[in-house]
């Protein structure tokens, strides 16, 4: 993990906070699967932790489910790297049981918190291939002019 | 099956295409950019019959741009933010997505601490 390299700010996301909560707290709202369940996926979907091996090659695996019942699965990943309390990496290009992935949106993603006067210092760095499924989405009319004046309404409702 | 979700996803980006080629349609959008607003709010800038101010609204509702609840005799219409970001591009939103993953992480960390 080399986590001094520039962000790509085509193909990269960088948010910041700072959450005002203990930097234990908010560790253990990732690094404990029946926390992480509370809040990784939108209400009313539930999520469920099928693993997450916090140790460089360990797999994190979620479900979600519309109902409560059916569970599909949602993430399948691997995790690269951790650093007890402050940081943890993992990536959707191996799955858990490190087979590489083509398909969906493969993205890399380095979480770090780091103490705040005001509590914590939180950063989620997301880095995504120049993907098929970028190529895609841009292919769907975003070449067309379109794009700009989505773009100036986007700026209305940002 | 990813050719289908193209196909689907295509149909989406369409509609939602569709719905901003036109001028009362763009300015309900800007105005519900700034917050949800009333059927005849939204009305009062533009010098048109109620039945054919309707279309437009219909028309944004089925494309995904908004959602309209009705309450008593007031229709309110809100902008639906996931189209929104879906319309606006590949990277913003997954953007969208982070944030608000960060943003119910936060609330988890501290409500649970106020319970402590």
């Amino acid at each position: 993990m080399n986590p001094d390299r520039e962000p790509d700010p085509e193909l990269d996301l960088t948010i910041s906070r700072v959450i005002a909560a203990p930097r234990q707290n908010v560790w253990d709202a990732w690094a404990d699967p029946r926390n992480l369940e509370q809040w990784w996926i939108p209400a009313p979907a539930k999520c469920r932790v099928l693993d997450l091996e916090l140790t460089p090659g360990g797999a994190f695996r979620t479900e979600m489910s519309t109902d409560g019942e059916d569970f599909q699965p949602h993430l399948d990943a691997c995790i690269l790297g951790v650093e007890d309390g402050r940081r943890i990496a993992f990536t959707t290009g191996l799955n858990g049981a490190w087979r590489p992935t083509v398909d969906g949106l493969v993205m890399t993603a380095v979480i770090t918190m780091s103490d705040h006067p005001e509590g914590t210092s939180y950063e989620a760095i997301v880095m995504h291939a120049n993907s098929a499924e970028r190529d895609r989405h841009d292919k769907l009319g975003f070449e067309d002019g379109w794009g700009t004046a989505i773009r100036q309404l986007g700026e209305l409702v940002g | 099956m990813i050719l289908s979700l193209m196909a689907e996803y295509s149909q989406n980006l369409n509609a939602l295409f569709q719905a901003l080629g036109d001028p009362t349609r763009r300015g309900v959008i800007a105005r519900l950019s700034r917050g949800p607003a009333s059927v005849s709010d939204l009305a009062a800038p533009f010098e048109m019959a109620l039945p054919s101010f309707m279309k437009h609204i219909r028309q944004l509702e089925q494309s995904g741009w908004i959602s309209t609840r009705k309450t008593g005799r007031v229709r309110t219409c809100a902008i639906d933010a996931d189209r929104f970001a879906e319309a606006q591009g590949w990277l913003e939103s997954q953007r969208l997505v982070w944030e608000q993953r960060t943003d119910r992480l936060e609330r988890f960390v501290t409500e649970n601490k106020e319970k402590q």
